[in-house]
């Protein structure tokens, strides 16, 4: 890594309007700026290449490279007067609140609990509260059709009991409690964050005044990380309106329809593929992207103010739960995790080694690993297979380095460079996986010099990249900000520019870090379905993709199969991330 | 000695000449013009073909490895699916990147598409002549299978002999029958999935009850898929009773494996589409595309077809089901749609969107 510090000759500012321009935070001087600048821009390109090709796509009347197309507002007249795209945008805001709704709280109560309590078995549940994100959502929407839906195993066996089922997961509240509860780690990951930093003296001084655990937690835990709290909300807001696989297999068969499978109607609605509509609805989810992006970055802004952590790491003391405390506090988390990894793993293990399930199928008499057989007899499966271990394990170790250097990039820097970074960031969670890979695929087919790329493994990757950036780069983020400042200001104060600081102070102390962020993004990388849609071919099938491409003819003995084993490689990286992740704590 | 050594080296070589020469000769099928022989040597020389299609790669399996055991040519097998396929040959074409030589896809409305649109070569192929006309658009586009459209049902909900026998008593039955079935009838969703259009629009085409048939499956209260399997997965557990409109051909398969699944068909009308190829226009590997798209319509390639499940339209294939077997088995009703511009009909904007709201009106959506 190169860092360009410029001379001190070239500095034609006076002492006093440097100082005025740059308050004292960190000299000017050596300040990686030509660094940050390059790196940012190039982020820029990757991620402005697909978002401006959409945007332009949409002020289209056909496909972008057709000679018919004329330039003009048909597509957004379209849409917005289409009564399906109402009613489609009045579900996912629906959903997405709903979703909110539950995933924050219970996201919280857990964060809470791990954090700040003596909960039993910390260590574990740190790493199985974020088994559920790591389950793509068309795995897990399938694995509860044959748990809980109308004829699951759990259903059936409920019925025998009490006569009937009492719930019905082809509904929107269905659709919202599942996928709120399979969002709650993306709340507790960030919620948590903010919650071991927290000092806990005025948690133990409300306790010695006599208030009990809940009123502490109410009064003045959840105050204090209220912040972090609203962060979550917004981005989960964005996840619900990104969320493909929940509503493609629950909603469907009943005509429940949000955005995203808005979208996916539209290409089959007219006959041929209407870009320019799919790119309008793209557009829609932009816009409704950068207002959350906004009112985050000022609200983190006024969050510095509050910023209760000395210059050393208060220890943080844990609250005690006391015998019952612990026992609810566990019923709860064990509870969520049966509902939702137990539920719909369980459903997908047993459809992968079944040929058929329901009513009055003994699953007994079904056993069979013809599914397996099946699946190896076919070598663009067996492909996909190992391409995904490839994208994940070598891709996720790349994806780390990028993600590092966009970090540094990103870390203690201030000015229009950042905040650049903060939106460009956000803005690929806001588009569907789907259209980000169609863009994609036409700027490797169409830009001269990537053409070569398109057909190789490199393409998926980088759409991966972007796709993962917003995870991804949180991840480095907080590793990052985890190196005290006054360790790189040492650095600093003794002559060494900042790359050197970076090279010889903050990443030696990340490096444990880095090996857990890697297998956190090696299993993201794994449960990527809808973006290599597009993207890949023959030899570069994906696990994820090639389960949406079943999907079309409904091969759901060799999707259960794939969805099986895919949740095997999940578990295989998380216990990877165990072993890494422990080894930041010792 | 180094001269007799070199004359039989020579000699050797001469016959290892002459033999591979014979193979060639012994390759080209009968009834093929003598410059076959040109055309599979090129098509070596290529050694790989590019093939962009929407069926799923283990149906197709045993004709890809038949057709590289025979030329050991590679095949690049593509699972795009319909609208994947369409949508990366006009991309590829545009950016002057052509990399399909085949393009096999089950819509038949887009592959005519791409015909029209002028993204086909044309390609006179020496099977023509042994697949039925109907099957045969100007040496330009060919179907490879015949696949009929039905019904599955869960077994325990229903037995065979309740079921209707033509396409008027199924509409009666789904009206006689409104308390049992309602919630559990399935069918294809027209808007989302391509095949579906197809099903629907080819027997709205063709039946001038089938706006009986839409009303019948609203006023039960039909639930609506994208795929097939996806049908068949509700109608083996239970949650629907019966799927409408499926694609039959998976169906005959699915049960024989599947317990409580049956798989009907009306005698008196019994549509079925076609997996139609191409091949592309300013293909990288010409020679190598024509010498697949032959390999698919032998009798040998058709046998390694509906071996796989899908039925041939040659009637001298005794793998599987042909043409002549499947009318048979669906009782006499046989209605391949025809690869011809009928299949357009429904791509006139106008007329889809009064198809679709005239569905979603039916369905009392």
């Amino acid at each position: 890594m190169t860092t360009h510090a410029p001379a001190p000759a070239t500095l034609p500012m006076t002492r006093a309007a440097a100082e005025k321009k740059y308050p004292a935070k960190m000299p000017r001087h050596g300040n990686a700026s030509v660094y940050r600048i390059v790196v940012i821009g190039l982020l820029a390109i990757a991620v402005l290449a697909p978002v401006g090709l959409i945007l332009y796509q949409s002020f289209l009347s056909a496909a972008f490279f057709s000679p018919r197309a004329t330039f003009g507002l048909d597509a957004y007249r379209y849409v917005f007067t289409d009564k399906n795209f109402y009613e489609a945008l009045a579900t996912t805001t629906i959903f997405s609140f709903g979703m909110v709704a539950i995933a924050v709280p219970l996201g919280a109560l857990v964060a809470f609990l791990i954090t700040r309590t003596d909960i039993k078995g910390k260590r574990l549940l740190e790493i199985l509260v974020l088994v559920p994100m790591f389950i793509s959502s068309i795995v897990l929407a399938f694995g509860y059709t044959v748990s809980v839906g109308p004829t699951g195993f759990v259903s059936l066996f409920i019925r025998s009991l009490i006569g009937f089922v009492p719930w019905n997961i082809y509904s929107l509240p269905g659709m919202i409690l599942i996928a709120g509860l399979s969002h709650v780690p993306h709340v507790y990951l960030y919620v948590s964050a903010s919650m071991r930093n927290l000092p806990s003296d005025l948690e133990e001084a409300a306790r010695t005044t006599g208030a009990s655990i809940w009123q502490v937690s109410r009064d003045v835990t959840l105050p204090m990380v209220l912040p972090s709290l609203i962060f979550a909300a917004s981005l989960n807001i964005l996840l619900g309106f990104e969320t493909f696989g929940i509503p493609l297999v629950l909603g469907d068969p009943n005509g429940i329809m949000v955005l995203t499978t808005y979208i996916y109607k539209l290409t089959t609605l007219f006959g041929t593929p209407t870009y320019q509509l799919m790119a309008v609805v793209a557009v829609v989810l932009i816009l409704i992207t950068l207002p959350l992006v906004w009112a985050q970055r000022k609200l983190l802004r006024n969050a510095r103010k509050y910023v209760a952590m000395g210059g050393k790491g208060a220890r943080v003391a844990t609250l005690k739960l006391g015998g019952s405390g612990q026992l609810i506090a566990l019923f709860i988390i064990g509870l969520w995790l049966f509902v939702s990894v137990l539920l719909p793993i369980g459903g997908i293990a047993v459809r992968a080694f079944v040929d058929a399930w329901g009513e009055g199928v003994n699953l007994f008499d079904q056993l069979t690993l013809a599914n397996f057989d099946h699946l190896l007899e076919v070598p663009s499966l067996v492909r996909g297979i190992v391409n995904t271990v490839i994208l994940s394990v070598v891709g996720g170790a790349v994806a780390v380095g990028i993600y590092l250097m966009v970090g540094l990039a990103g870390h203690r820097n201030w000015g229009a460079s950042n905040t650049l970074l903060d939106y460009i960031v956000l803005l690929p969670r806001a588009l569907p996986g789907l259209v980000i890979g169609l863009a994609f695929f036409w700027v490797f087919l169409f830009v001269p010099f990537l053409t070569p790329l398109r057909p190789t493994l490199v393409s998926i990757f980088v759409a991966y990249v972007v796709v993962g950036l917003s995870y991804g780069l949180r991840l480095l983020q907080g590793t990052l900000l985890q190196v005290a400042p006054e360790l790189e200001e040492s650095a600093r104060t003794t002559g060494a520019t900042i790359g050197r600081t970076w090279r010889d102070v903050v990443i030696p102390i990340v490096r444990p870090g880095l090996a857990g962020a890697w297998a956190l993004i090696m299993i993201i990388f794994l449960r990527e379905y809808a973006t290599g849609v597009y993207l890949m071919g023959a030899g570069t099938e994906v696990i994820g993709s090639l389960m949406v491409s079943l999907l079309q003819t409904g091969a759901m003995n060799t999707i259960a199969a794939l969805a099986l084993i895919s949740v095997v490689l999940t578990g295989a990286g998380l216990a990877l991330a165990l072993r890494l992740g422990a080894k930041i704590h010792d | 000695m180094n001269t007799t050594t070199l004359r039989s080296f020579a000699a050797a070589t001469a016959l290892l000449g002459w033999a591979s020469s014979a193979a060639i000769a012994q390759d080209i099928p009968a009834g093929y013009p003598a410059d076959y022989a040109a055309v599979i040597e090129a098509a070596k020389k290529e050694g790989t073909v590019s093939i962009y299609t929407s069926t799923d790669a283990a149906q197709s399996q045993k004709l890809q490895d038949g057709f590289t055991a025979k030329y050991g040519i590679k095949i690049a097998y593509n699972d795009l699916g319909t609208n994947g396929a369409y949508n990366q040959v006009i991309s590829e074409a545009a950016a002057s990147q052509v990399t399909a030589d085949v393009v096999w896809s089950s819509a038949m409305d887009l592959q005519m598409t791409l015909v029209k649109e002028g993204y086909a070569a044309e390609y006179a192929s020496p099977e023509a002549a042994n697949i039925p006309a109907w099957a045969n658009y100007q040496n330009i586009l060919y179907g490879t299978t015949v696949e009929p459209i039905g019904v599955i049902y869960n077994t325990k909900a229903l037995t065979e002999d309740k079921l209707p026998k033509t396409y008027a008593d199924l509409i009666t039955f789904l009206k006689d029958n409104k308390a049992e079935l309602q919630g559990k009838v399935a069918t294809f969703d027209p808007e989302k999935s391509g095949s579906g259009f197809l099903h629907h629009s080819n027997d709205a085409r063709n039946r001038s009850d089938f706006w009986d048939l839409a009303k019948a499956m609203g006023d039960d209260g039909a639930k609506i898929y994208s795929s097939s399997g996806g049908m068949k997965e509700t109608v083996v557990s239970g949650e629907n009773v019966i799927a409408i409109n499926i694609i039959g051909s998976y169906a005959l398969d699915w049960v024989k494996e599947s317990p409580n699944l049956g798989v009907h068909f009306s005698s008196d009308y019994t549509p079925a589409f076609s997996r139609l190829a191409l091949a592309t226009k300013d293909a990288p590997h010409p020679n190598a595309a024509k010498l697949f798209i032959d390999f698919m319509l032998s009798k040998e390639g058709q046998s390694l077809l509906a071996e796989g499940g899908l039925p041939s339209v040659r009637e001298d294939v005794t793998a599987g089901l042909n043409i002549k077997t499947l009318n048979e088995r669906v009782g006499g009703g046989l209605k391949p749609i025809a690869v011809d511009d009928g299949v357009l009909e429904y791509m006139d904007q106008m007329k889809r969107v009064q198809f679709m709201n005239d569905w979603k009106a039916a369905l009392g959506r």
